[in-house]
C-alpha cells in the first residue's frame, strides 16, 4: 500500500468501524436472521430456511399492516407535497417572512411524542378544544382517533403539521435556484401567475419534488412513532403499521427476532421498489 | 402596468394577514400544550377552553421534575437526552469529517467503493436494522447505556455526514492546502489547522441536524432501554402519558412543553 492510501485509510478508520459495526454487519446479521427460528434468549437457533417467509403469507395481521402503511404512503403523499409547496411560493418573499418560516418550521423541531400528545390533547373527544370549536360550528364531536374510517387521516393530519417545515426549508432553497429572469420574461409575454407556475416553477422544482417524495416514502414506510402514542394500532387493526407489527413481534410478543427480521427485509424490498418506481417515474425528464 | 402600487399593495397585504391568521393556528396546539400545563387542574377540562391560565401554577412542573415517583424523573430524562444528543453529535462530527477528508482530497485504492457503500447505505431504513441491531447492543453489553444509544445514533447519521462533508471539502480550495505541505505540514495537521477551521458552518449544520435526530429518536431507545433511569425524554413522556392515562393531562402537558426546550 502506498504511503497516501495509509494516511487515506488512518483517516477513515474510526468512521468505518463505526460503520461496519452498526451498518453494515446488522444488514447481513438481519438477513440471516430471518432464515432461522432465533428467540431471544434462544441459544442455539435453527437454520428453517424461508418458513418465516411463507409464514408472513397467512400471517392477516402482517398483511393489514402492510395495507395500512402502503394506504397512509400514498394518501399522505399529496399532501406533504402540496402544503409545503404552498406555503413555500407564499413565503419566497414578502413581509415578514422570516418570522412566518421559524412559525412553520418550528413543530418539526419536537419528537414525535411531544406532537403525538399534543394532539391527542387537542383531539380529546370530550374536553378537548378542537371537538369543541367544531361543535361550534355545527359539525358533531367525534372521537377522531377511534374511529376506523377517520383514524389514519387524522394520522395523516397531525404528520403534515409535524414535517411540513421541513419540506418548506427545502422547497424554499429549490426555489431560490430559479433563475429571476425567466419569471419576467414569461410576465412580459403576458403569462399568469398561474401559468407561470405551471411553466416554470413546477418543472424546474422537479429534482426537489423527487427528492421529497423518495424522503417521505422512506420515512412514510416506517411510520411508528404517531400510531404508537396517538392510536396504539387501533381501533382494531386500523392503523396498524409494519414497523409496529415488527416491533411488537420482536419486543412484545414471544421475541421472535428470526419472524420480525422477515418482515423487515420484506419492508425493505418494498420500499425499495418503491424508491425505482418513482425515480423512473419523476427522473425521465429534468433535463433544461 | 396599469395596477399601480397601491393594487399590488393591497394584496401583498391581504396574503400577509392570511398568513399571519394560518401561523397562528399553526402554532395553536403547542400553545394549547403550553397554557395546558399552567392551569391549576380542575381548570384544565372546563370548557368553554380558556387560552389564557390565569392565575398560572408550576405545580404539574414541580411533580414531573422532581416531586413524581410514578415514572421516570423528566428531569433525569432531560439529562439522558443531552448527554446522548451531545455524545452522538461529537461522534459523528469527528468520525465523518475524517472520513469526509481523504475522500475529497487523497487518491487511493477503493474510495469510490467506500464512498458507493455509504452514500448507497443512505437507503437502508433504520427500521429494518432495529432487531439485529438490538442483538448486537446486548452481546456487547450496551443495552441501557449511554453508549449503547450513542453509538448506534451517530451511526444513523454518519454516511450523511460524510456525504454532506466530502461535497463542503471539494469546493474548498486547494492552494492553502499546497502552501501548508510545502512548508512541510502533515495531512493531520492539515486537516486539523485548516480544513476543520475553515468549515465552521457545514460542521455547524451537520451538529445541528444530528442533535436533532438524536434528542428526537424514539424507537431505538424504546427497545434498547429498559431502566427507567436511563430513559430519554421521548420514551419518559410516552411512559408519563401512561402513568396518568385520562386522569390528568397537566403533568403530562408540562413533560410535552419541557421536551420542547433545547439549545
Amino acid at each position: 500500500m502506498s504511503r497516501q492510501a495509509r494516511v487515506a485509510y488512518a483517516f477513515l478508520a474510526p468512521g468505518l468501524l463505526l460503520f461496519a459495526v452498526y451498518r453494515f454487519y446488522p444488514l447481513l446479521e438481519g438477513l440471516r436472521l430471518s432464515f432461522t427460528n432465533a428467540r431471544l434468549g434462544r441459544s442455539a437457533e435453527q437454520w428453517i430456511g424461508l418458513a418465516n417467509y411463507t409464514r408472513l403469507l397467512e400471517d392477516e395481521r402482517f398483511h393489514v399492516s402492510l395495507w395500512n402503511t402502503a394506504f397512509y404512503t400514498v394518501a399522505s403523499t399529496l399532501p406533504i407535497l402540496a402544503v409545503p409547496l404552498a406555503l413555500a411560493l407564499a413565503l419566497n418573499r414578502g413581509r415578514l417572512r422570516t418570522l412566518l418560516r421559524s412559525v412553520f418550521f418550528f413543530p418539526f423541531t419536537l419528537s414525535v411524542v411531544t406532537v403525538g400528545l399534543a394532539w391527542l390533547w387537542l383531539l380529546d373527544p370530550v374536553v378537548g378544544p378542537f371537538n369543541y370549536y367544531l361543535r361550534r360550528l355545527g359539525v358533531p364531536a367525534r372521537s377522531w382517533l377511534a374511529d376506523p374510517q377517520t383514524a389514519m387521516w387524522t394520522i395523516i393530519l397531525t404528520t403534515v403539521w409535524w414535517v411540513t417545515g421541513y419540506y418548506l426549508v427545502i422547497y424554499l432553497a429549490g426555489l431560490q435556484d430559479i433563475p429571476r429572469d425567466l419569471y419576467e420574461a414569461a410576465a412580459l409575454d403576458g403569462a399568469s401567475g398561474w401559468r407561470s407556475f405551471w411553466a416554470i416553477t413546477l418543472p424546474l422544482l422537479r429534482p426537489v419534488l423527487l427528492f421529497v417524495v423518495v424522503t417521505h416514502v422512506i420515512g412514510s414506510f416506517q411510520l411508528f412513532g404517531q400510531v404508537f402514542v396517538l392510536t396504539g394500532g387501533g381501533p382494531g387493526d386500523a392503523t396498524r403499521t409494519v414497523v409496529q407489527h415488527l416491533y411488537e413481534a420482536a419486543f412484545q410478543n414471544f421475541f421472535q427476532f428470526g419472524a420480525a427480521s422477515a418482515m423487515a427485509w420484506v419492508l425493505f424490498a418494498v420500499i425499495l421498489a418503491f424508491s425505482v418506481l418513482q425515480f423512473r417515474l419523476l427522473r425521465g425528464h429534468t433535463e433544461y | 402596468m396599469r395596477r399601480g402600487v397601491r393594487g399590488v399593495d393591497r394584496s401583498s397585504v391581504a396574503l400577509t394577514v392570511a398568513l399571519l391568521a394560518l401561523a397562528v393556528l399553526w402554532l395553536s396546539p403547542i400553545a394549547w400544550v403550553v397554557v395546558t400545563s399552567l392551569k391549576p387542574a380542575p381548570d384544565i377540562i372546563r370548557l368553554p377552553p380558556e387560552w389564557i391560565p390565569w392565575p398560572p401554577t408550576g405545580a404539574h412542573y414541580h411533580e414531573v421534575l422532581l416531586g413524581s415517583s410514578r415514572t421516570a424523573r423528566i428531569g433525569r430524562a432531560f439529562v439522558n437526552s443531552l448527554v446522548v444528543a451531545t455524545g452522538s453529535v461529537i461522534l459523528v462530527l469527528a468520525t465523518s469529517a475524517m472520513a469526509a477528508y481523504p475522500l475529497a482530497r487523497m487518491r487511493f485504492p477503493g474510495r469510490d467503493l467506500v464512498f458507493a457503500l455509504l452514500v448507497g447505505s443512505l437507503m437502508i431504513p433504520n427500521a429494518v436494522l432495529l432487531v439485529p441491531q438490538y442483538v448486537l447492543t446486548q452481546q456487547l453489553g450496551w443495552l441501557s447505556t449511554y453508549q449503547g444509544l450513542i453509538v448506534p445514533e451517530a451511526a444513523m447519521i454518519f454516511a450523511f455526514g460524510v456525504f454532506l462533508l466530502r461535497q463542503f471539502f471539494m469546493t474548498m480550495p486547494r492552494e492553502i492546502e499546497d502552501a501548508a505541505l510545502i512548508d512541510g505540514a502533515g495531512p493531520w495537521q492539515v486537516f486539523s489547522r485548516i480544513i476543520i477551521p475553515l468549515s465552521q458552518p457545514v460542521l455547524a449544520a451537520l451538529a445541528i441536524f444530528a442533535f436533532r435526530s438524536a434528542w428526537n429518536d424514539f424507537l431505538w431507545p424504546l427497545i434498547a432501554v429498559n431502566k427507567p433511569e436511563m430513559f430519554p425524554l421521548p420514551v419518559a413522556l410516552a411512559l408519563l402519558r401512561s402513568a396518568y392515562s385520562s386522569e390528568s393531562y397537566g403533568p403530562i402537558m408540562a413533560g410535552a412543553a419541557l421536551s420542547g426546550l433545547k439549545g
